[in-house]
């Protein structure tokens, strides 16, 4: 779910948006300056996985993975997230121009916050990273529902019936993308282990 | 109902609501088959999931005002009156916005089809807000309140309707002024003049950068998807399928990766160090000021209206 | 040339543009890519570099424009190492085209990506331009310029990549197997482009053909080493050492044709007489009833380009079909049209009825498809794993499925390797990996979309063996006239979205001979390989003997050169004469290698073969 614009109040949408533009910058410090191409290859890789459709039920959902790019991508996946609003916003109108700081809020610290306890917490078993790898799946929904739901609750108290009606519908989705985190992580320590020992996969092996 | 007065409380006559119910499904059933058969279309009858993406420059090549425009001009102008209209609160200041960005759209010679898609990706966020903001709304003195027998405990609040629609108006007209401001040039000129408006450099050059391997890696999905799908998988809801999803998800970040770096080494093969080279000549004419001071002006008198005079 | 002001080209002292000494390369997982490579590269060489898959070619290659820093060992370009400043003037000045053109093409339109190089080389903004537009006319898409490159089609890709390295006028131009996945019409183009090119050329490739035309020397490697450094017509006309390397592609050039009786028998193929004489594909099972069928077909994509245009299309039951055609023929456009993947205007009818959704999924049941990149299809972590995906989705039971895992495994020659993890193997495993894949769903036909694409010459040889044993029918959409011939007995030709030419493959294979069919452009080949085949015929008898040789070779670790007296096999080298439809022809011995002589060795029978203007003989005396 992205917020469109007119929703939050102005202040609100330019406050996060400075908040957003800083934490970027503080994100995009530890790349070295050449090697930003590269997070913006693979942010259009992130980009194609939200595209993915996960059956519900009668319906489906869209893969939201804040939780999974930040397990990848460490420190630089608020660079990437943000990156990634800024194209959905200009292809697809997936969250208003004005709401971008607010959306990057909403994705990209629920992503820092889950791949700090992915490296942290991930110790050496597998089955223990898969389990980790999969917490961080569902709490970074969790997460971006919590930021999106203080977000528009900054609409003052009209907004509330709304806010708890967001949250709420991030609640299904928790699981599928806890689970779906458990089994690319597991998957990655098969094939590409290297991947999730990096502190950031932007760097090449060798 | 009787009486219509604001502070009223209008209780609605019985069987009223299951009707005004059955009309929104209806409503949502045909947006839903609408957009299936949009996406059917574009995706060349294809019965697979639609990976089309639409191209954000696809009308860069017409004739108007917007294509003549100086992009540094165009960005700042659009972008100050779009950070104007979300500023008004009323939904009459909403409704006139909305009518000015259609404006700006037939004035960029823009195929309505085109913004169309855009404001269809909007609709089920926006419809959240229609239906909730209503119910939800904290009741204030002077609202009127509409009573359905049925719900009594839930009043629907007209006040709070009027809240949802002036965020609607908002939103679309928004959403309808990014179609003047990026499809009525090349992206990568539109980014160059962002660049020359003193955003660094690296911003424009990283977007157009994911946008372009975007196309790529939707091309490696959707042929990943169809290797998975001629075996006889198939989507359902269960575990199997997430254990799926997983390892194709886990597959995309590895190619994507190994993608990367090679597409890095090509940078670098052919002189990269850092700095993507320029290409465009901007030159301010005057037209190109009058244009963006027209559009600030716009934006302005839309607040002052909304802040003094609109209630 | 327009005048334009780059930075000049470096000086040169000496005769050596790249000066390579016992370098050696270990990747992080430890795999030693390179070991001892010492190698001298002068300015206008045009090397040949090959090898089989995984034998350190494109290591090597990176190493050249500094894209791999040294490890161990010494290069230098231009008497310096790759270095800092030295590094930044030398990549401006070596061309590297990638083997994948979207790794290459990373602007949005493609004046943008071919200028990005002569910019960076400190051309002035205004004199860029007119450079664009001669280098993207030179590759024949000046009327893209300001296209995006997801608009173009593969070859066009291929192409402008290279424009964009013709635009730098680079003075070393490396190429990646430039011709995977090309039709010949496209591989003239390049090689007319390439011919032309009067600086250093380095072309890492399996198709020794196309390297034959273009290259003058030859580095072989294997296994992270340099094995031998030939000249060209020395590699390619001898056998030995081409088999030794994974090299030998003769077997392309030898090999009969594929008829009923060399092909295995397959259901309702039996039939078939076995003709040399080309027989009209109806009469060939008109009493079996069509599989699949395509009646009066049309497809358009979104964007409105008609990929195909009233295709009418039968397949019965042990058919072989190939589908031949130029890229952007149509061909895979209409595997996917006849897997139901893509849905055009016209009949689509599956064992006699109309293809439904409910249909659609009992024909991926029953057809299986091996697309041109395995990476498309392999997703899951281990072999085992990867095989039993389809048995599985199909609610087949556990002994079953493992039983179809380890047939399918056995069939593809990958027994034992159910927990390798696919990513991991190589090339040619991972294709046979995606057959297998395919295999364990028993499918009665296989749509094999460009099987060999990317493989070496060994690998090839090896699939072929493998699929010539499959009793399926077989639809294959191929660019190489040698698996048309092998693999199948009906061939369509398709262009622009027609069938051009739906007869047997020997006719098929007839006419291109006869140049009818110039959109395939296959003479080229046909005159290469002919010219190949009458050099190799002629080394191909070897005796023992003693004599003093030097060359870099391998004992063991050791790699090193110097003259040295041993006894082993050696090739002879004859310079040929012969005259067409002559019975006279001489062989005088060619002294290379040999300080003896050699008593009676014109008398001694041997056998080769001559070329197709020559009655063949197999006996001279």
């Amino acid at each position: 779910m992205h917020i469109s614009d007119g929703v939050l109040p102005v202040g609100a949408a330019l406050a996060s948006g400075a908040a957003s533009l800083a934490i970027a910058a503080w994100s995009a410090r530890r790349i070295q300056g050449e090697e930003l191409p590269k997070v913006a290859v693979v942010t259009a890789s992130f980009f194609v996985a939200s595209l993915l459709h996960v059956p519900l039920g009668p319906t489906s959902v869209h893969l939201l993975i804040p939780g999974l790019v930040g397990v990848l991508l460490g420190r630089a996946a608020f660079l990437a997230i943000a990156l990634g609003l800024v194209l959905q916003s200009l292809l697809f109108q997936f969250g208003g121009l004005t709401a971008l700081g607010a959306n990057a809020l909403m994705m990209g610290i629920p992503a820092l916050i889950c791949g700090w306890l992915f490296q942290t917490f991930k110790g050496q078993a597998r089955k223990r990273q898969v389990l980790v790898g999969g917490l961080a799946g569902g709490l970074g929904t969790v997460f971006s529902g919590l930021i999106l739901a203080l977000l528009l609750a900054t609409g003052g108290e009209d907004f509330f019936g709304v806010a708890r009606l967001a949250l709420l519908a991030h609640v299904p989705v928790v699981a599928i993308e806890a689970l779906v985190s458990a089994f690319t992580v597991s998957f990655l320590l098969k094939v590409k282990p290297e991947l999730l020992q990096a502190r950031d996969a932007l760097h090449r092996e060798s | 109902m009787t009486g219509t007065g604001p502070g009223d409380i209008i209780v609605a006559t019985p069987g009223i609501l299951p009707l005004v119910l059955l009309i929104l499904a209806m409503a949502g059933a045909l947006l839903v088959v609408g957009r299936r058969r949009a996406a059917a279309k574009r995706s060349g009858h294809s019965p697979e999931q639609n990976w089309s993406v639409p191209v954000v420059d696809g009308a860069s090549q017409g004739q108007s005002l917007f294509h003549r425009w100086d992009a540094r001009f165009k960005l700042v102008s659009l972008l100050g009156l779009a950070f104007f209209i979300v500023a008004t609160r009323s939904l009459t200041a909403g409704l006139l916005a909305l009518g000015l960005a259609a404006a700006a759209l037939a004035a960029a010679r823009i195929p309505w089809r085109r913004a169309l898609r855009r404001l269809l990706a909007m609709t089920g966020f926006l419809a959240m807000f229609v239906v909730i903001l209503p119910l939800t709304a904290v009741v204030q003195p002077g609202d009127t309140l509409l009573v359905f027998p049925e719900i009594a405990r839930l009043p629907f609040n007209l006040r709070g309707l009027e809240l949802a629609l002036s965020i609607c108006a908002r939103a679309l007209a928004v959403a309808l002024l990014m179609e003047p401001l990026l499809a009525t040039a090349p992206l990568s000129t539109t980014l160059e003049g962002l660049t020359r408006l003193g955003v660094p450099a690296k911003v424009g050059q990283m977007i157009l950068l994911a946008h372009r391997y975007i196309f790529v890696f939707l091309e490696e999905t959707r042929r990943m998807s169809t290797g998975m799908n001629v075996r006889g998988f198939r989507k359902r809801t269960h575990l199997e399928t997430l254990r799926v999803m997983g390892n194709f998800l886990g597959m995309l970040f590895i190619r994507s990766l190994e993608r990367t770096h090679r597409v890095f080494d090509a940078m670098q093969a052919r002189g990269y160090e850092g700095e993507f080279p320029g290409h465009g000549q901007f030159q301010a004419a005057p037209a190109d000021w009058l244009k963006g001071l027209f559009f600030i002006a716009l934006g302005i008198a839309l607040l002052v209206l909304d802040r003094l005079w609109l209630p | 040339m327009h005048q334009t002001h780059r930075l000049p080209p470096m000086p040169l002292s000496g005769d050596t543009l790249f000066d390579i000494r016992e370098l050696n390369f270990r990747y992080p997982n430890g795999r030693q890519a390179l070991q001892d490579i010492s190698l001298c590269i002068r300015p206008g060489d045009r090397i040949a570099l090959v090898g089989q898959n995984g034998s350190g070619k494109s290591t090597l290659v990176r190493h050249l424009n500094g894209l791999l820093g040294v490890q161990r060992g010494r290069l230098s370009y231009k008497g310096l190492p790759l270095r800092d400043q030295h590094l930044r003037r030398a990549r401006l000045e070596i061309g590297l085209l990638f083997q994948d053109p979207d790794d290459q093409l990373f602007c949005h339109s493609l004046y943008e990506d071919v200028a990005f190089g002569p910019l960076n080389q400190g051309v002035p903004t205004e004199q860029v331009a007119p450079l664009v537009r001669e280098a993207l006319g030179q590759v024949g898409l000046a009327q893209l310029l300001y296209k995006s490159s997801h608009h173009l089609s593969y070859g066009q890709k291929k192409r402008a990549a290279l424009a964009t390295l013709l635009a730098m006028n680079p003075e070393v131009l490396i190429l990646d197997e430039p011709t995977a996945n090309l039709d010949s019409a496209q591989e003239n183009i390049l090689i007319d482009l390439l011919r032309d090119y009067s600086g250093t050329l380095i072309c890492i490739t399996h198709d020794l053909l196309f390297a034959y035309e273009l290259c003058r020397r030859a580095v072989v490697l294997d296994r992270g080493r340099i094995h031998h450094d030939f000249s060209m017509r020395e590699l390619v006309s001898h056998r030995p050492s081409l088999r030794e390397h994974g090299l030998d592609f003769s077997f392309r050039l030898h090999a009969p044709l594929a008829t009923a009786a060399t092909l295995p028998a397959a259901p309702g193929a039996a039939e078939i007489p076995a003709p040399p004489a080309p027989q009209p594909p109806p009469a060939t099972a008109l009493d079996s009833p069509a599989l699949v069928e395509l009646r009066d077909y049309h497809f358009a994509y979104p964007d409105g380009t008609r990929a195909l245009n009233g295709i009418n299309f039968r397949l019965k039951a042990g058919e072989s079909v190939a589908v031949v055609g130029e890229n952007g023929a149509g061909k895979t456009t209409l595997l996917s049209c006849l897997m139901g993947i893509r849905q055009g205007r016209g009949r689509h009818l599956f064992g006699g009825r109309a293809l439904d959704r409910k249909r659609r999924r009992e024909l991926w049941r029953r057809v299986g498809m091996v697309f041109q990149d395995p990476a498309d299809q392999l997703f899951c972590a281990s072999c085992a794993d990867e095989v039993a995906f389809g048995p599985r989705q199909m609610g087949l039971d556990q002994n079953e499925v493992a039983r179809r895992v380890t047939a399918a495994l056995r069939r593809v020659r990958l027994d034992g390797y159910e927990e390798r993890v696919p990513l991991h193997l190589s090339g040619g495993e991972r294709k046979r990996l995606a057959i297998a894949t395919v295999l364990s769903m028993e499918p009665e036909i296989l749509i094999l979309d460009e099987p060999t694409a990317g493989l070496d010459p060994q690998g090839e040889e090896l699939l072929v063996e493998i699929l010539r044993e499959l009793p399926q029918t077989r639809i294959l959409v191929t660019h190489d006239p040698y698996l048309v011939g092998q693999l199948t007995q009906r061939t369509l030709v398709m262009h622009q979205g027609r069938i051009l030419q739906d007869y047997a493959t020997a006719e098929f294979l007839a006419d291109q001979n006869h140049k009818s069919l110039n959109a395939l452009a296959l003479t080229y080949k046909a005159a290469c390989s002919r010219e190949i085949r009458e050099l190799q015929h002629q080394h191909e008898h070897s005796h023992p003997h003693r004599h003093l040789h030097e060359h870099p070779h391998r004992h063991g670790d050791l790699v090193h050169s110097h003259p040295h007296e041993h006894e082993h096999e050696h090739a002879h080298g004859y310079t040929h004469v012969h005259q067409a439809h002559s019975e006279e022809h001489c062989h005088p011995p060619q002294p290379r290698y040999h300080d003896h002589a050699h008593q009676d060795h014109e008398q001694e029978p041997h056998e080769h073969e001559h070329g197709e203007d020559t009655p063949p003989r197999t006996q001279v005396q």
